[in-house]
């Protein structure tokens, strides 16, 4: 059956949604990710090809900013992620390409990276059991973006809104171990 | 122990590797001195108590290099500086390159 090899499976195994107190946990599927690193002194020239191109100044933090289409996460000292949902994602990595030839790296990541939304008043509480951060609104706020690892795999987390909702992108190989952890921390929180 | 990441925050000791003393200079290669220069630079610490510069690597957050000034009975961190900032400093000739 050739038309099935190239189907798009999902990164994480099956497991049932909505079945939580105060928390919802979804799976995101077809985000685009594309990371940028300028090149050594060309940092300033990418910032200014991004503000014009898309209207977004790169932060210098650990923040994300941009809109609900293509957003652009903090992502170490002069690289940042390129996140692009719905009809952001189309061609994002070749206009990047384009546009960044000889000023930045550019490498698509939508393949490698899993992307788990976590979201309700407990969703703070279960990433509290694996996050080595303070995620308290006093410290950790919405566009808040942060590198670090959870359950020992390395994870890029961003505050989506004050709910609160969070992104989590894991690389893809450690979906389905993520997703254990992540369900035995959530389960004191199960609604059944 | 925690260390204060200049770009990330307040970060706990499991995100960082310890890469060894950050004051050896590598040497010139070419000196006619290079042999002994490099057995020193390789080998020779004095590992005084006290203050030690020391360079780690933030591996599980955004891959920096910094420079950690830490007195090493206290475990007191006076200062976390950008490894990069400094090797640049000391050689401003290899800034901009590209």
């Amino acid at each position: 059956m050739v038309e099935n090899i190239l189907q798009a499976r999902s990164a994480f195994p099956e497991f049932s949604l909505s079945r939580y107190h105060q928390l919802t946990i979804a799976v995101r599927e077809h985000i685009t990710m594309v990371s940028l690193a300028a090149w050594d002194g060309q940092s300033e020239k990418v910032q200014s090809v991004i503000q014009s191109i898309y209207g977004h100044s790169l932060p210098q933090r650990p923040v994300r900013v941009g809109g609900m289409e293509v957003s652009f996460l903090w992502f170490g000292p002069d690289r940042w992620m390129a996140v692009g949902e719905r009809d952001g994602g189309r061609d994002l990595e070749e206009n990047l390409k384009r546009h960044l030839h000889g000023l930045a790296a550019v490498v698509d990541h939508s393949d490698g990276r899993a992307v788990l939304r976590l979201s309700g008043a407990r969703a703070r509480d279960v990433l509290a059991k694996g996050l080595p951060l303070d995620l308290h609104p006093r410290v950790f706020k919405a566009n808040d973006v942060a590198i670090t690892h959870a359950s020992h795999i390395g994870v890029l987390l961003w505050q989506v809104d004050d709910a609160p909702t969070y992104d989590i992108a894991v690389p893809r190989s450690y979906a389905h171990s993520f997703s254990d952890w992540l369900l035995d921390a959530a389960e004191v929180f199960s609604a059944i | 122990m925690r260390i204060t990441c200049p770009y990330c925050g307040n970060r706990s000791l499991d995100e960082f590797l310890y890469h060894g003393d950050a004051e050896p200079q590598r040497p010139d290669a070419t000196a006619d001195n290079a042999m002994d220069a490099f057995v020193s630079y390789a080998f020779e610490r004095t590992n005084p108590p006290g203050q030690h510069h020391e360079l780690w690597y933030h591996e599980a957050g955004c891959h920096a290099w910094l420079v950690v000034t830490r007195h090493v009975s206290t475990h007191a961190i006076s200062s976390v500086d950008i490894a990069r900032d400094l090797a640049k400093a000391r050689t401003p000739n290899t800034a901009g390159r590209a």
